[in-house]
C-alpha cells in the first residue's frame, strides 16, 4: 500500500497538498502525545513510572532510528549502537571537562556524531547486505575497544565516574526528576516527528525505493551512495540523543552503551514491534522494557523467558506486534469477503 | 457488513488493550506497604559469566540475615532482602538499583555489583540519597577520590591499592632473598588487571629496586586458550612471574602452563589463588604458588573464621568466596550500627557507620574497622602465603602489616591527588 502511495505521491501535485495535510496531522497527534506525557507526573507520583518513560526516550529513539536504517531503507546495520554509546560519552565528556551549558554540549555532541557518522558511513554504506552488517558491527568493536583502551579519557571499563553535572539553563534542572523526564519526553516526541517526516518525505520514499530496487533507483537518476550516507548520519544522530538521554538517566557513560549488545537489543527491539510500521519500534522498546522489568523482577530465569517471547515472535508471529496489528486490522476492516 | 463490524471491533479490542495496558503498568508500581519488616535491596550479577559473584554474594548475605533476624532484626524491624539481576549491564544496575528504592520501598541498598555497575549504583545512591554499601567493587577510586565521596555510601570489600602493598612488600622480601630480578607479568586486559598489576609493580620496586619486568603478557578476560601466552613468558626466561588473573581464567591459564612445567622454572605469584573457586578448580594445583588470600577458612586461624567457613559449606554445600565474606561483612556492620544508632533509619545507620569498629572472623586482629575518613573497610585479614594441591590449601599465610598499608596508602592518595 505504502509503495503505490509511493508512485502517486511522486507525480501527482494533489499529493503535495495530502502531504502537507498529514504533516499537520502528525504534528498534532505529536503535540497531544507531549501533553498526555507531561501531565503523567501530576496524575501519579511513581518515580518508577517516570524512569520507564525516560528509558523508553532513549531506547525509543535508538530502535526508531535504527528502523531508518533496516526497515526504510533495507540497511540491516548491526553497529548502530556505537552511535548510542558515542551519544553518551561525548554529552558525558564534554559536561566533565568542560562546563559548558547543557544545549551547548547537546549540539556538540550531535555535531561530532556527524563527523564520526559521516565517515564510518562513507566506507560502510558501499557494502551490501552481510557485509554492510558486518563492517559496521567491526566499527562497532573499534570504537568500543577505543573506549576501553583510552582509560586516561574514558575511565577505560569502569565507565565515566563522578556523575555528570548539568547546571541548570533556561529554568531547566536536569537534576530534577520531573525536569529531566519531560526533557526526554521532549527529545522523544521531537526526535519521532522528525524522523517521521523524514520517512514520508520525497526522501523517505527515495529510500524505499533504494531498498525495494537500488538498481532502478540509480537507473532513475538518484545518488544511491549520497542517500545511504544521508540516512546513515541522519539516523546515527537520532540514535545519539538516545544515548544522551541514558547518559543523563544513570548520570554516567559505560562501555556497554557501545557494545554489540546494545545493537542486537535495537534488532530485537524492531523484530519485536515490526518493521514495516513507523511506531513498530516504539511498540517494541515499551514491550521489552515492559517484559524485562517484570521478569527481572520474578525470576532471575531472565533470559529463558525472553528466549521463548523471541521464538514466539519469530516462529509464531513470524513478523513483530506492529505488523501483525495491522494486517489483522486491515483484514478486519475489509472484510473476510474481500 | 463492514460498516456493522467495525465500531465493535475497535471497542471491543480498545477496551482489551487498556485492560492489558493498566495490568503490566499497575502490577510493577503497586503502592508500597509500609511493614514492621525494612526492606534492603541488592542489585548484583546473577546471570553469565560471573554469576558466581552474584549467588555467592547472595549466600554470604542470606547467612547472616538469618542471624540478624533471629537477634530481632534492625532495631525490631525484621530485614527482608529484595535481590535483583542486572545481568552486568550497568544501565540495568542503575535501574534496578531505582526500582528498589522507588518502587519497592527499600531503604538500604546493598551494592553488590562489580565495576562499572558499582559505579553507576553509586551515581543512584547520590541521586536518591539512599544508604548503600559497596560490597563488591575493590577498585580504589570508588572511596578513594574525593570526587566520589558521598556521606550515604560505604564500601565493605578490600580496596585495590591494599592488595598491592602488602603483595608488593612480600615479593620484595622473596625477591631479596632468592635473588629474584627478572620477572614477567600476566594480567587480564581491562582495568582491574591493568591497575593491580602497575600497582603491584611499583611497590615490588619500591620495595626490591633492583628488580626488572622483562615481559608483559595482557590476556582478554575469559580468553579460553593461553598457549601463546605461556609459551612467551617461557621465552622470556624469567625468575618471576605476577599475575592477577582470576576464577576460571586463573584456573585454564594454570592447567594449560602446567603443560609446559612452567611452576617449575619460576616463582609464580598469582593474587587471586587462595579462593576456593580457584583452588577448588584447578586440576593439579602446583606446590608453591605465592598467593594473596582471598577468603580462605584457615585464615585468619581463629576458630570463628573456621566456623563461619563451615556454616557456610553446611548450608550451601560449597564453599565460601571472596565476595561472600565481603558481603556479609555488609550485614555485621549494619546490624552492629543500627544497634549502636538504636534505629533503623539510613541516616542514624550512616552516622553510626562512620568509624565503628566491629568484631569479625574476617578481621587481622579479630576486628574490622569501617574508616570514617573516607567510608571504607580496613583492618581485614591480609596476607600471603604458598600453595599446597591439598587442604588446607594454604597452610601458612604471613600476615600483611597494617601500619605499613595506612602509610603506604596515604603516600598513594597524595601521589594521586586525592589528599
Amino acid at each position: 500500500m505504502t509503495e503505490l502511495q509511493a508512485e502517486q505521491a511522486a507525480a501527482v501535485p494533489q499529493a503535495e497538498a495530502g502531504l502537507q495535510r498529514s504533516r499537520y496531522f502528525d504534528v498534532l497527534i505529536a503535540l497531544a502525545a507531549f501533553a498526555v506525557l507531561a501531565i503523567l507526573p501530576m496524575l501519579t507520583g511513581s518515580k518508577a513510572l517516570l524512569d520507564f518513560v525516560i528509558r523508553c526516550s532513549a531506547f525509543g529513539l535508538f530502535a526508531t532510528s535504527l528502523n531508518l536504517l533496516v526497515g526504510y531503507t533495507g540497511l540491516v546495520s548491526f553497529g548502530h549502537g556505537m552511535f548510542f554509546g558515542l551519544g553518551a560519552y561525548g554529552f558525558g565528556l564534554i559536561m566533565q571537562r568542560t562546563g559548558v551549558p547543557v544545549p551547548v554540549a547537546f549540539v556538540a555532541t550531535l555535531v561530532i556524531t556527524t563527523i564520526i557518522a559521516a565517515v564510518i558511513g562513507a566506507i560502510c554504506v558501499r557494502l551490501k547486505e552481510i557485509y554492510f552488517a558486518f563492517v559496521t558491527l567491526a566499527f562497532q568493536m573499534l570504537i568500543h575497544s577505543t573506549i576501553l583502551s583510552w582509560v586516561s579519557l574514558t575511565g577505560g571499563d569502569q565507565g565515566l565516574r563522578g556523575g555528570i553535572p548539568r547546571p541548570a539553563f533556561f529554568g531547566i534542572d536536569l537534576s530534577n526528576h520531573v525536569h529531566l523526564y519531560i526533557a526526554s519526553c521532549a527529545l522523544l516526541v521531537i526526535g519521532l516527528l522528525l524522523m517521521r517526516q523524514i520517512a514520508q518525505s520525497p526522501f523517505g520514499y527515495t529510500l524505499r525505493m533504494i531498498r525495494d530496487n537500488a538498481n532502478r533507483a540509480s537507473f532513475v537518476g538518484i545518488d544511491v551512495w549520497r542517500a545511504k550516507l544521508t540516512i546513515f548520519v541522519l539516523a546515527a544522530l537520532f540514535a545519539s540523543t538516545g544515548g544522551i538521554i541514558m547518559a543523563l538517566f544513570v548520570s554516567g557513560a559505560y562501555p556497554e552503551f557501545a557494545y554489540w549488545t546494545i545493537s542486537g537489543e535495537g534488532i530485537f527491539i524492531n523484530m519485536l514491534g515490526g518493521v514495516t510500521t513507523f511506531l513498530g519500534p516504539m511498540v517494541g522498546t515499551v514491550l521489552l522494557l515492559i517484559l524485562n522489568d517484570t521478569v527481572t523482577r520474578l525470576t532471575e530465569y531472565y533470559g529463558i523467558v525472553l528466549g521463548i517471547v523471541i521464538l514466539f515472535f519469530a516462529i509464531g508471529l513470524r513478523k513483530g506486534l506492529m505488523d501483525f496489528v495491522v494486517e489483522w486490522y486491515t483484514q478486519r476492516r475489509n472484510g473476510p469477503g474481500e | 457488513m463492514t460498516r456493522t463490524r467495525k465500531p465493535g471491533v475497535s471497542r471491543r479490542a480498545t477496551l482489551a488493550m487498556m485492560g492489558a495496558g493498566a495490568v503490566t503498568f499497575a502490577a510493577p508500581w503497586v503502592a508500597r506497604a509500609q511493614a514492621k519488616t525494612i526492606k534492603v535491596g541488592m542489585p548484583t550479577i546473577l546471570s553469565g559469566r560471573v554469576a558466581q559473584l552474584g549467588t555467592s554474594s547472595r549466600n554470604g548475605v542470606m547467612l547472616e540475615i538469618e542471624k540478624v533476624n533471629a537477634a530481632g532484626g534492625l532495631a525490631g524491624r525484621q530485614i527482608e532482602m529484595v535481590i535483583r539481576d542486572s545481568k552486568g549491564q550497568p544501565q540495568e544496575a542503575a535501574r534496578v538499583a531505582r526500582e528498589l528504592v522507588n518502587t519497592d520501598g527499600c531503604e538500604i541498598l546493598i551494592d553488590a555489583e562489580a565495576s562499572s555497575g558499582a559505579f553507576a549504583v553509586h551515581e543512584v545512591a547520590r541521586d536518591l540519597g539512599v544508604l548503600c554499601l559497596h560490597t563488591n567493587s575493590e577498585t580504589s577510586a570508588l572511596t578513594a577520590d574525593p570526587k566520589q565521596h558521598i556521606p550515604n555510601a560505604f564500601r565493605t570489600a578490600r580496596q585495590g591499592v591494599h592488595d598491592s602493598i602488602v603483595g608488593g612488600s612480600y615479593a620484595a622480601a622473596i625477591a631479596k632473598a632468592k635473588g629474584l630480578k627478572k620477572w614477567a607479568t600476566c594480567s587480564p586486559d581491562y582495568a582491574y588487571g591493568r591497575d593491580t598489576t602497575g600497582e603491584y609493580v611499583t611497590y615490588l620496586k619500591r620495595f626490591a629496586p633492583d628488580t626488572e619486568i622483562i615481559s608483559e603478557s595482557w590476556p582478554k578476560l575469559f580468553q579460553p586458550d593461553y598457549t601463546e601466552v605461556v609459551t612467551k613468558i617461557l621465552q622470556a626466561k624469567p625468575q618471576a612471574l605476577y599475575s592477577c588473573l582470576w576464577g576460571g581464567d586463573l584456573t585454564s591459564y594454570i592447567d594449560q602452563a602446567n603443560i609446559y612445567a612452567l611452576f617449575s622454572q619460576m616463582e609464580v605469584f598469582a593474587v587471586n589463588m587462595a579462593d576456593y573457586t580457584a583452588l577448588t578448580v584447578v586440576k593439579n594445583l602446583p606446590k608453591g604458588i605465592h598467593s594473596g588470600n582471598r577468603y580462605i577458612k584457615t585464615y585468619p586461624a581463629t576458630p570463628e573464621n573456621a566456623a563461619w567457613g563451615d556454616a557456610y559449606k553446611a548450608k550451601y554445600n560449597e564453599y565460601p568466596t571472596n565476595w561472600s565474606w565481603e558481603n556479609a561483612t555488609a550485614i555485621m556492620l549494619l546490624a552492629e550500627a543500627s544497634k549502636k544508632a538504636n534505629s533503623a533509619d539510613g541516616k542514624k545507620i550512616a552516622e553510626a557507620l562512620r568509624g565503628l569498629k566491629i568484631k569479625s572472623p574476617f578481621g587481622a586482629d579479630g576486628t574490622v574497622t569501617m574508616r570514617a575518613e573516607d567510608q571504607t573497610l580496613v583492618g581485614y585479614a591480609i596476607g600471603w602465603g604458598t600453595t599446597i594441591p591439598q587442604e588446607p590449601y594454604v597452610p601458612q599465610v604471613q600476615a600483611g602489616d597494617w601500619k605499613t598499608i595506612f602509610e603506604l596508602e596515604a603516600e598513594w592518595k597524595k601521589s594521586k591527588g586525592y589528599t
